[in-house]
């Protein structure tokens, strides 16, 4: 790889261990895909910023960079922790796993990170710009950052985002460059879809048969809503790999079809057609269980918005959750600070729905889910059934809330 | 005893000297390898219940979650980790693995070293100079 000088100072140590070891690091990436440059980077935002999925391993590493001298050169955030520390006693998580999230946090705060513990930082005021070059871990927030905001970023890991927010510099390969940002795989909407689910229950269609490709989406009409759009990305980045997908005459890089392929045809073997019996076929082959065996009920995944709340609220007044049920909307405190001074918060308390900050199923310990003895869950995002089932055990019923809600609250 | 010199690819700096452990197959350091015993726990796998603390670990390529990376470091953190490691392609998962823990890796070798290193051979790994050194007790 050809470096600057700075980049090759970096490298030689001369502005600490801790930026040597990052430069090496994304070095060794480079030249795996056969990146030519480094490019700086405005922002990164970092998975593994809790002591579960950074394990043991990761969070000495993080507190070594620390020690090395790591302070963060660009803005960096950081995604959900594994217990909300306002309300984790209430719910149930010890003093020890307690503790252990916050040295990391502590840690990750002394290198100069914006703890913000959500996977939306760009609805929290971390929005990158159009064809801006980011370096984001989670992949939800990478899809969208790419799709929706037309940023440009890899699918960073735990590391190498912690890296380029060390060193503001990436790799010069994969979604960086414009040649690999064009769809070669064609998914053609046929079916009027309602609410987030259902473009929830689309993304992850789409990622399947896309895996590592880049989709263009038709059919979809230009009302579709930033939620949507955002469920749709988090689902197909759960079902594939892809990290980008254009929805024609929607999406910043997709003014039209053309330049969505960049001008190549997509023959009929990679067109695809999604319509209400797709919908239907796609939403069942997620549950495993049925609404009814439900005890515990997460919903918005991604965290959701102040929208998405507000509707979450509306759904919930007038109801009681049922007294052998829990159920969960886990979001950014500052989502969560806005609901409660404009008075979304409130009916969901009084319905005995728990709004709950900076966390997420994903990195709470297994443990904690297996002493709480769940036995299912009901969810209304794919991704959320991915984490729920594969990483904690736990059986999932996957549809939108008005399908399960009567199984899971009483009226009146 | 028969000496073959390869020659290949920096992945991580670094030299190291011991006896190979040849894997087929890709191994997945998250969940794969406890990272407080060193031994290989994926079901089915031809490693499987065999230990890799300090041989030289050839396998064809990397698989799996990114916090395999971490899995390594903590790895090395328990002083269970290979002296060092050699894959036909290096992936940035395992990649930048042995980078944070000090092993050096090297790959892109000239002859393929699934194929050419046996289990018990005895290797010179530099990584800085790319060179894999194999002492073959057979033939």
């Amino acid at each position: 790889m050809k470096l600057t000088e700075e980049e090759n100072e970096m490298l030689e140590g001369k502005y600490g261990e801790a930026m040597q070891t990052a430069m090496e690091l994304l070095v060794a990436v480079g030249e795996c895909y056969g990146a030519e440059r480094m490019i700086p980077v405005a922002s990164a935002h970092l998975s593994c910023a809790n002591p579960v999925t950074a394990g043991k391993g990761g969070t000495i590493f993080i507190k070594n960079m620390a020690k090395g001298g790591g302070r963060f050169v660009i803005p960096t955030t950081t995604n959900p922790t594994s217990l909300d520390p306002w309300a984790w006693r209430e719910m149930g998580f010890s003093q020890d796993i307690y503790q252990e999230n916050a040295a990391l946090s502590e840690t990750l705060a002394g290198m100069g990170g914006y703890l913000c513990n959500t996977c939306i930082p760009y609805l929290i005021g971390h929005a990158p710009r159009l064809r801006e070059h980011v370096a984001w871990a989670e992949s939800s927030a990478i899809i969208y950052a790419n799709a929706v905001l037309g940023a440009r970023t890899n699918r960073e890991g735990g590391p190498s985002a912690l890296a380029a927010g060390l060193t503001g510099r990436v790799p010069a390969y994969g979604y960086h460059l414009d040649e690999n940002r064009h769809g070669s795989i064609k998914i053609r909407v046929n079916a009027k879809l309602n609410a987030e689910t259902e473009y929830a229950t689309l993304g992850y269609f789409a990622g399947k048969i896309a895996q590592d490709k880049v989709p263009i989406l038709t059919g979809i009409p230009p009302s579709v809503s930033q939620d949507e759009l955002k469920c749709l990305g988090a689902a197909l980045a759960t079902s594939g790999s892809a990290a980008l997908f254009h929805v024609v005459g929607v999406t910043p890089e997709a003014p039209t079809e053309e330049m969505a392929t960049g001008f190549k045809k997509i023959g009929p073997s990679d067109t695809f057609e999604f319509n209400l019996t797709e919908l239907k076929k796609t939403e069942e082959s997620i549950s495993r269980i049925g609404p009814e065996e439900a005890d515990l009920v997460v919903l918005g995944c991604p965290h959701p918005s102040i929208n998405q709340i507000k509707r979450y609220a509306e759904a919930f007044s007038g109801r009681r959750v049922k007294s052998k049920v829990e159920i969960w909307i886990l979001t950014s405190h500052l989502i969560k600070k806005y609901a409660e001074d404009i008075g979304y918060a409130a009916p969901l308390k009084s319905a005995g729905v728990r709004l709950a900050a900076n966390t997420c199923p994903s990195p709470m310990p297994r443990e904690f889910f297996i002493k709480r003895g769940y036995r299912g869950a009901a969810t209304d995002s794919p991704k959320m059934v991915y984490y729920i089932s594969a990483t904690k055990g736990i059986p999932c019923y996957y549809g939108s809330l008005e399908k399960f809600i009567d199984w899971v609250t009483d009226k009146g | 005893m028969k000496e073959i010199i390869i020659k290949g690819h920096k992945v991580a700096k670094g030299k190291a000297q011991g006896e190979a452990l040849v894997s087929k197959t890709s191994i997945s350091f998250l969940g794969g390898v406890n990272p407080e015993t060193g031994v290989v726990v994926e079901e089915g796998h031809e490693l499987n219940g065999k230990s890799i603390t300090d041989k030289i670990l050839i396998f064809p390529v990397g698989k799996g979650s990114t916090a395999g990376s971490y899995q390594l470091y903590e790895l090395a953190y328990y002083k269970k980790a290979p002296k060092a490691i050699i894959n036909i392609q290096a992936d940035p998962v395992v990649a930048v693995g042995a980078i944070i823990s000090d092993i050096p890796m090297v790959d892109k070798l000239d002859q393929n070293p699934v194929e050419i290193i046996k289990t018990g051979d005895t290797l010179e790994v530099d990584a800085d100079q790319g060179i894999v050194t194999v002492r073959s007790k057979s033939k």
